[in-house]
């Protein structure tokens, strides 16, 4: 089956809803979703990934933080899932609580091996 | 791979545990920096478990986490401090060493502690609630507010009133002291008492986030019932009520949230198991001289839960724990129920006879209890005038649908047999 990166993108808006954050008893419920979101597309997820921190470019030339910084504020982090379509894995990345809402986002790319 | 299942409001009572501890540790004028530092523990805790799955011990990883947290962002402030003041003593309470292990036991105490220091004197009791249910509870300002049908805004000014008087509190006098854990205790039953009721007596619909009110109090209650500086009859009263009490919540409702007389309940519902703890704490409360407003309203639960029907109710004692309970609280919604238990064992006439030249203060004359009970008792007596009337304000001043549902079947279905 192919696999797809799904890379979490904070999707900030001038003046969005400041996501107020999440109450204990929330942060439960959440919990409970999660597992039962990885309880059901068991076989899809093939690594959950994880955040990410810091990185730095590195290239030929001496110079280069540079896309870095933003990648940073704009990845939150990352994990791969097998899915037989682009439409099952976005259905997958879809379905993960606290991935896709206001000022989140997932973009989902095919990794194509060869 | 999927993430094994935590025990129910393990994260709500996690917060609990470790705004306690770490506050105890650090000094809890710096609560506000412990509770940002274990709500971000808890955010660490819910990203990394359900990716790597849970530690071996929960409560100790977040601990760890939250404890480093906090004493990361407490050398910061003093570093900070003494860039401004050269000379700036280290007040910061931040222990300079890693985090000792827990001990068994000491985290009633820490939780116990908190207790203690919500219900501060010069802290008002609104105020108390709140930053215990906060501090304790582990519910957010929302939840406070959807709780307490209160406003966002004026739980957060509850809550900061309660901050700044603890902000003030010297670390040097932090520690408790015997004599203040004395003179907190009544503090401290009225609080437990008041987070029962809001959970258990209040009329509004959503029963099951109420529920929980009741059930946070019968927790707390159980954890001061184990210590030192609780374990005395007021606090045994105090648990026989809630039990006997929390006992008969599921025969209060219907299928549909409508709410149920006492008189129509099935006592096959009530739970046996809560009423025997109950009658057990009872039977503890009754060591020693005193007799608390909470052995009155234990002893009146008592009465109900023992009662094989409603008719075979001993109303007789009934109303002499409700004789009781008006000595020691004197309140008018106590005469009320007087009245109330009065008229099932002597008749309606004399129920309204305790009334009689009894003028309401004006919170209970334009409630739907003052209203309802005279509507029902002059219902009975045949003076279908004054019913009427004050059936008219009962219906009208009715808190929910629920409550209104019930006043217009009970006055209803009575005037029709009438017919």
């Amino acid at each position: 089956m192919p696999k797809y990166l799904c890379m979490q993108r904070n999707l900030r808006t001038a003046d969005g809803p400041q996501g107020q954050k999440p109450s204990p008893a929330q942060m439960q419920e959440m919990y409970a979703q999660f597992g039962a979101w990885q309880a059901k597309f068991k076989k899809n997820l093939v690594d959950m990934g994880g955040k990410l921190g810091q990185g730095k470019l590195v290239t030929s030339q001496p110079a280069a933080d540079g896309p870095f910084v933003e990648v940073k504020e704009l990845v939150g982090g990352y994990m791969i899932v097998s899915a037989e379509s682009l439409d099952e894995a976005i259905e997958v990345a879809r379905g993960c609580p606290g991935l896709v809402g206001p000022g989140s986002g997932v973009e989902v790319i095919e990794i194509h091996t060869p | 791979m999927s993430t094994p299942r935590l025990v129910e409001h393990f994260f709500r009572h996690e917060y609990s545990r470790l705004v306690a501890t770490l506050s105890r540790r650090v000094g809890v004028q710096h609560l506000e920096a412990v509770e940002d530092a274990v709500q971000s523990a808890l955010m660490t805790a819910l990203e990394s478990w359900t990716v790597a799955g849970l530690p071996d011990n929960p409560s100790a990883w977040l601990f760890q986490v939250a404890h480093n947290d906090l004493v990361g962002e407490l050398r910061q402030r003093t570093r900070r401090r003494r860039i401004l003041d050269e000379n700036g003593a280290d007040q910061m309470g931040a222990p300079e060493t890693g985090p000792e292990p827990l001990l068994a036991g000491e985290v009633q105490d820490d939780l116990l502690r908190m207790l203690f220091v919500c219900c501060d004197e010069a802290i008002p009791p609104e105020s108390q609630l709140v930053l215990a249910l906060k501090t304790l509870c582990g519910f957010d300002v929302r939840e406070i507010a959807l709780r307490l049908f209160s406003s966002e805004a004026n739980v957060y000014k509850r809550l900061e009133r309660a901050r700044n008087r603890l902000r003030e509190v010297p670390p040097t006098i932090d520690e408790l002291t015997a004599m203040q854990y004395a003179a907190r205790l009544p503090a401290v039953h009225q609080i437990l008492y008041l987070l029962f009721t809001e959970g258990y007596l209040s009329s509004h619909a959503e029963a099951a986030i109420r529920q929980e009110l009741s059930d946070e109090a019968i927790r707390l209650a159980s954890i001061l019932a184990e210590h030192p500086a609780g374990k005395v009859p007021e606090t045994s009263a105090l648990l026989a009520l809630m039990h006997l009490h929390a006992a008969r919540i599921t025969a209060r409702q219907d299928a549909s949230g409508g709410l149920i007389l006492l008189a129509d309940q099935d006592r096959a519902l009530w739970d046996q198991k809560k009423i025997q703890v109950g009658l057990t704490w009872l039977a503890d409360s009754a060591r020693g001289e005193v007799f608390s407003r909470y052995h009155a309203e234990a002893g009146i639960a008592a009465e109900h839960c023992l009662a094989p029907s409603f008719e075979a109710t001993r109303w007789e004692k009934v109303v002499e724990c409700y004789a009781l309970l008006e000595q020691i609280a004197p309140s008018a919604l106590h005469k009320l129920n007087r009245a109330v238990a009065v008229a099932e064992w002597q008749g309606p006439a004399a129920g309204l006879a305790v009334l009689e030249g009894f003028e309401p203060p004006s919170w209970l004359a334009g409630s739907y209890q003052w209203a309802a009970v005279l509507a029902d008792l002059h219902r009975r007596c045949g003076h279908d005038h004054a019913a009427r009337r004050y059936r008219d304000v009962a219906v009208k001043s009715a808190p929910t649908q629920a409550v209104r549902v019930l006043l217009q079947r009970r006055l209803q279905v009575a005037e029709f047999e009438r017919r």
